[in-house]
């Protein structure tokens, strides 16, 4: 997957969660959190989510990555390489 | 036969908890005992009608927007979608202490406030410090039982004012006699007053054929009429269960649902002492208004006292008259005013002396129905007449929902002792729903949920 196409994974799994979401002015260097009303348990889907589609088993310890979709990015690119 | 994960119990939190698993791992079984799902809040037929056998009104209101709000959150951890569900808001509820004081309530908080302001003028600074200390609390930190009785009479320093605000959330979710956990008086003043009350246009058969069709699209699979008899184990690790008729399932993990000593029981461990349980009586009247009969329509909820001192206990009497909640199902925003009303009537009840007479059918039956006359006269005090009106009635003791939700002594909130992690020292087995300690429909179902989450998911 290129970086883009983890952004729209990223994207498109958050629209899932939410169909009502708002990516009109979502910054791409800022907590997902506080911009889409997200909470710990909205992130335990992105998490199942990954691991239903693409096999990832995301760690605990892990999961701050998830932070932003920036973030998202720089940890999942090489994660999803071959996908 | 060997599945991921066995749901032990088909009512709410059971639904909810194996909802959440099958969104991401198909093959969840749940098993239930009875022929149809829901448990506590489930239905029956009588003369080719519908009856709720437990619905009063769903705590926890949130408008579709509000995406924070308990509701809205369960809603998308179950991957519901709010449109598909119509929901009424109350009219307007209240506490009624006879012969002292009455508030009213709704789904607008001002209206308490307003209320509490005019009959309460010398409390009101103090409530406005209880609305802080409530702000203040994490009631979902885990901690041991505080007394929120004592509490809040010393934030309050009134006796009758903390009664009243207790009455509704006692009875709409306390497993305590005469007290409430702080945590869980939290979680119930937000419920009810901050939040308030609603209920599906339709009725709790809609909602759990929707639940069950959503269920059975992620692939989840469920077994009625099949009720589990002993749970397998070793070394703190549970395998399967042992069913009625001696097929075994086996399992990588479990979520019980049916109560904290019933799941002991089918493990072979020790229960712990018994403690007093709270046992109700349910009685429901179908109504035809005439001319004579002014039952109010702008009412959903009455919660009432008429002793001097409000007490939530297991009475000596069989029913305790004294208090009990008066709830009229057709009285929600949107419902079309029907031919027939129902008015449903709830006490406390001692579950021992039910079931000292249970087995003498005749003695059962005619003590049901001088108590159903008992709290027709009670309610007529506080609503006006309705007895000539009345064309059927039917009312269940603690006996009757031992017998269909096998919980001990009947109590529908379950034991005194929660256990808020779910963890009871298995690694793959945990507890959900009522002894997890979040009560009422969106309690356990949000119980079932946060269980499989906390405990579950990362294993599947
Ligand atoms: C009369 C009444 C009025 C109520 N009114 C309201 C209300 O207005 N609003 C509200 O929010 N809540 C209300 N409640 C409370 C609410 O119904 C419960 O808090 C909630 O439904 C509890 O769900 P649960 O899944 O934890 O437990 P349960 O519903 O008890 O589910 C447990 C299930 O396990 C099954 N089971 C037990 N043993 C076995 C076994 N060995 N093998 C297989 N299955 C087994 C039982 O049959 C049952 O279906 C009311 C309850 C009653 C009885």
């Amino acid at each position: 997957m290129t970086s883009e196409e983890v952004k729209d994974l990223i994207l498109e799994i958050i629209e899932d969660i939410d169909d009502e979401a708002d990516f009109e002015n979502l910054k791409a260097d800022a907590p997902l959190r506080d911009q889409l009303d997200l909470d710990s348990m909205d992130f335990l889907d992105i998490v199942m989510e990954l691991r239903k589609r693409h096999q990832l088993q995301i760690p605990e310890e892990d999961y701050p990555n998830l932070a932003t979709l920036d973030s998202c990015v720089t940890y999942l690119e090489p994660l999803l390489k071959d996908a | 036969m060997k599945v991921p994960l066995l749901v032990i119990g088909g009512g709410l939190s059971g639904l909810a908890a194996a909802v959440r698993a099958a969104r991401f791992v198909p093959e969840v079984l749940i098993i239930e005992k009875h022929s149809r799902l829901g448990g506590l809040n489930s239905y029956f037929y009588r003369n080719k009608t519908l009856y709720e056998t437990g619905l009063h009104a769903i705590t926890n209101y949130a408008p579709p927007g509000e995406k924070s709000a308990p509701l809205n959150r369960l809603f998308r951890q179950l991957k519901l979608k709010r449109k598909d569900f119509s929901f009424c808001q109350q009219q307007q509820s209240e506490v009624t202490f006879l012969g002292c004081e009455s508030l009213l309530f709704s789904n607008d908080f001002n209206l308490l406030l307003e209320q509490i302001n005019s009959k309460f003028p010398q409390c009101i600074d103090n409530f406005q410090k209880l609305l802080l200390f409530i702000n203040s609390i994490n009631p979902f930190l885990p901690s041991p039982f505080r007394s929120a009785k004592r509490k809040i009479n010393e934030i309050l320093g009134d006796k009758l004012l903390t009664d009243m605000l207790l009455c509704p959330l006692m009875f709409y979710g306390s497993s305590h006699e005469n007290d409430m956990d702080m945590n869980q008086f939290v979680i119930m003043f937000q419920a009810i007053y901050l939040q308030g009350m609603f209920r599906p246009l339709g009725t709790i058969k809609n909602f759990l054929d929707h639940l069950h069709r959503h269920y059975h699209s992620f692939g989840g699979k469920l077994r009625k009429n099949t009720e589990a008899i002993k749970l397998l184990h070793k070394n703190n690790t549970v395998y399967g269960v042992e069913l009625k008729n001696g097929e075994i399932i086996e399992c990588e993990q479990m979520v019980s649902t049916i109560g904290l000593d019933e799941t002991k029981k089918l493990l072979s461990k020790k229960v712990s002492p018994a403690q007093p349980r709270l046992g109700f009586t349910e009685t429901i009247y179908e109504i035809k208004p005439e001319k004579t009969c002014s039952l109010p329509r702008d009412k959903t909820i009455i919660f009432y006292n008429n002793s001097n001192e409000f007490s939530y206990k297991n009475p000596d009497e069989f029913v305790d008259h004294s208090s009990g909640v008066i709830c009229f199902p057709g009285n929600f925003q949107g419902i079309e005013r029907k031919e027939v009303v129902e008015v449903r009537a709830t006490h406390l009840a001692n579950y021992t002396r039910w079931k000292s007479i249970a087995s003498c059918r005749d003695e059962y039956l005619a003590l049901k129905r001088r108590t159903s006359r008992k709290t027709v006269t009670n309610l007529e005090n506080i609503v006006g007449s309705f007895n000539s009106n009345i064309v059927y009635e039917n009312s269940f003791t603690p006996v009757t929902i031992e017998r269909y939700t096998a919980k001990i002594g009947g109590a529908i909130y379950g034991s005194p002792v929660k256990v808020k992690d779910g963890d009871i020292g298995f690694k793959n087995l945990f507890l959900a729903g009522t002894d997890q300690g979040f009560l009422g429909i969106v309690g356990s179902m949000l119980s079932g949920v946060s269980i499989v989450n906390q405990h579950i998911l990362a294993k599947l």
